[in-house]
């Protein structure tokens, strides 16, 4: 049995770190329902006891301090994850945005490339009737408009993707600096031995947020974190933060460059960023140019048996569609060059009433371009292309949305708070506390009885 | 038959003089056990203390018993002098840590209360802990 000062000693302490504990669970209570709140525990250590002729004397227990309870490695995969999801779904939404441009119409390419094969059809029966003539010239005008119409949409796709280019840059710059600032809190924080919890908290937040607008790596040194894009640019490291930039390339488009003015548009990964990138360097880029092959492609082989026919007027065939000498430009340059109706080279011959060109011309439609395939096969591919990309994109966000929601419930497990243990706990210690509390009277009583004993 | 009784109750005295000093003990484990938030100790402790305390109780009606019975008697006393002494330390030290006990006690009860009503003045969702068990220990009965 220790001294009296002893025991009144550890009471105190135990005292005072009850009283801690309390203001802690009732901010991890009030914090409940806060997102990205982890909880925070009472670090208590136990005193030294020592033994002295056959007494116990010390012991006790000293509140050392709060400590939170984030799950740094979680904290990392959702980051990577949300990084990941974010980038997916900016690029599912671009996606889905041109996806409107492919669809069935009546505008669209596939659309026009019917209609012309009916309209040719209906000239052949007809070749010297005007109205067959100009049908298959309307027919000419409404497939450079369906090429037209797309390619501007697929233009419009990239502009958008460039604009949130601008936007994800301005936003990594405004976070990076927040971060900058609260790594400078939490280690001030933490060197004079206060717990930066709460800060950590907002830190681990507005990293997360940084994390869905552009892929991120992550050290903790001395000073806090810090933080890089994947490919080792800094962004943030201590209480600095590292602004990104941007300016317009060569090909209009805003590169993003480093503190230093490097560009390091083609190393981002990830993120809002990152998917705006990839849909405008990339993504968009491989569909325009596959429109534009086949509208070059198409137009020509049209054009060239054309030539090899004669008009109406007893005239070799003049070029139906007028190509911009830029391929990249093909699809939306492209035109019909004459107005004239008669102008359409229907024979072969020369011979009224001749229809011998018609079927070449119709032929064009249905042989292969020099890709390989013919006109309608591969507009058919180039929408099996958007699609099939539109759809891996959604059910890789659906899979990354599952694989973050058992990222964070795994998160809640270790570092939320959870009440129900909390009311559990309460009610058991309320109990003790009430059949300690009989004891202690009975012990005054015995007191009583003891000195009465005694006298 | 003199010799015999004050044997007995010196025999008695100390038997109350060693569950004085194991209740003393008791609760200092009870005060350690709440300050380490470990509840099982401090329940187990409780009811080595009501064990103690009901002992304790029965010996002093042992020790003071005679004397109701004849009031011509002066009181029960303990006749070892030295036991008496160490008896009455035990008294008072198991007096003065009694004290600290109940304070300890009071102000745990009153944060349990507060807590009790933080709780149910919480009208959120509860946020439900999933997935494996590898919650952190918490604190908030540490009162």
């Amino acid at each position: 049995m220790g001294g009296l000062n002893t025991s009144l000693s550890i009471g105190m302490q135990a005292l005072d770190a009850a009283q801690g504990a309390l203001d802690v669970t009732s901010h991890n209570i009030a914090n409940a329902n806060t997102p990205g709140y982890s909880e925070e525990v009472v670090q208590l250590s136990a005193n030294s006891m020592t033994m002295s002729r056959g007494q116990v004397s010390g012991g006790g227990v000293t509140l050392d301090g709060l400590q939170g309870t984030q799950n740094q490695l979680i904290n990392l995969q959702i980051q990577q994850q949300t990084s990941l999801q974010s980038s997916t779904n900016t690029q599912s939404a671009s996606l889905q945005q041109m996806q409107t441009f492919f669809t069935t119409t009546g505008t669209d390419v596939a659309s026009a490339l019917t209609a012309l094969s009916s309209s040719l059809v209906a000239l052949s029966a007809s070749p010297g009737s005007s109205v067959t003539q100009q049908s298959v010239l309307a027919s000419g005008q409404n497939l450079a408009q369906a090429f037209n119409t797309t390619a501007n949409g697929l233009t419009s796709a990239q502009s958008t993707a460039d604009g949130l280019v601008t936007e994800s840059v301005a936003q990594i710059n405004t976070l990076t600096q927040q971060i900058g600032a609260l790594n400078g809190q939490v280690a001030r924080l933490t060197a004079s031995g206060q717990s930066g919890g709460a800060v950590e908290d907002q830190l681990n937040q507005s990293v997360q947020q940084l994390s869905q607008l552009t892929g991120i790596s992550i050290t903790q040194s001395s000073d806090g974190e810090t933080i890089t894009t994947g490919s080792g640019t800094p962004l943030v490291m201590g209480d600095q933060s590292f602004s990104l930039q941007t300016t317009t390339g060569s090909d209009g488009f805003q590169q993003v460059l480093d503190f230093n003015g490097k560009d390091i548009t083609n190393s981002i990964q990830g993120g809002q960023l990152g998917g705006a990138i990839q849909v405008r360097d990339t993504t968009v880029p491989g569909l325009l140019s596959q429109l534009n092959t086949l509208a070059s492609q198409f137009a020509n082989s049209f054009n060239a048996v054309q030539a090899g026919g004669i008009d109406s007027n007893g005239n070799p065939g003049q070029n139906v569609f007028t190509i911009p000498i830029n391929l990249a430009d093909a699809a939306s340059g492209i035109s019909v060059a004459i107005t004239n109706p008669a102008l359409i080279a229907v024979s072969s011959v020369g011979s009224p009433n001749s229809n011998g060109n018609v079927a070449s011309l119709s032929a064009v439609l249905t042989t292969a371009l020099p890709s390989g395939q013919t006109a309608a096969m591969a507009y058919a591919s180039l929408v099996f292309d958007v699609g099939s990309q539109a759809a891996n994109a959604s059910t890789q966000s659906t899979a990354i949305g599952e694989n973050l929601l058992q990222l964070t419930n795994q998160l809640g497990a270790t570092s939320g708070v959870n009440i129900n243990d909390e009311t559990a706990n309460l009610i058991r210690f309320q109990t003790a506390y009430e059949a300690g509390a009989r004891i202690v009277s009975t012990i005054q009583q015995l007191y009583a009885d003891t000195m009465n004993m005694m006298t | 038959m003199m010799a015999a009784g004050v044997q007995d109750r010196n025999r008695l005295a100390t038997e109350y003089l060693k569950l004085l000093r194991s209740l003393a003990t008791e609760l200092e484990m009870a005060t350690h056990a709440i300050s380490h938030n470990a509840l099982a100790e401090l329940e187990e402790s409780l009811a080595d203390q009501q064990v103690l305390s009901a002992k304790l109780s029965v010996l002093a009606g042992e020790l003071s018993g005679p004397g109701e019975a004849n009031p011509t008697t002066s009181p029960i006393r303990v006749d070892d002098r030295d036991l008496r002494k160490q008896i009455l330390i035990a008294t008072d030290v198991l007096q003065k840590l009694n004290r600290g006990y109940a304070a300890l006690l009071q102000h745990s009860s009153r944060s349990a209360a507060l807590m009790a009503s933080l709780l149910g003045s919480f009208k959120g969702q509860f946020q439900e802990a999933s997935g494996p068990r590898s919650k952190y220990q918490t604190w908030s009965c540490q009162m």
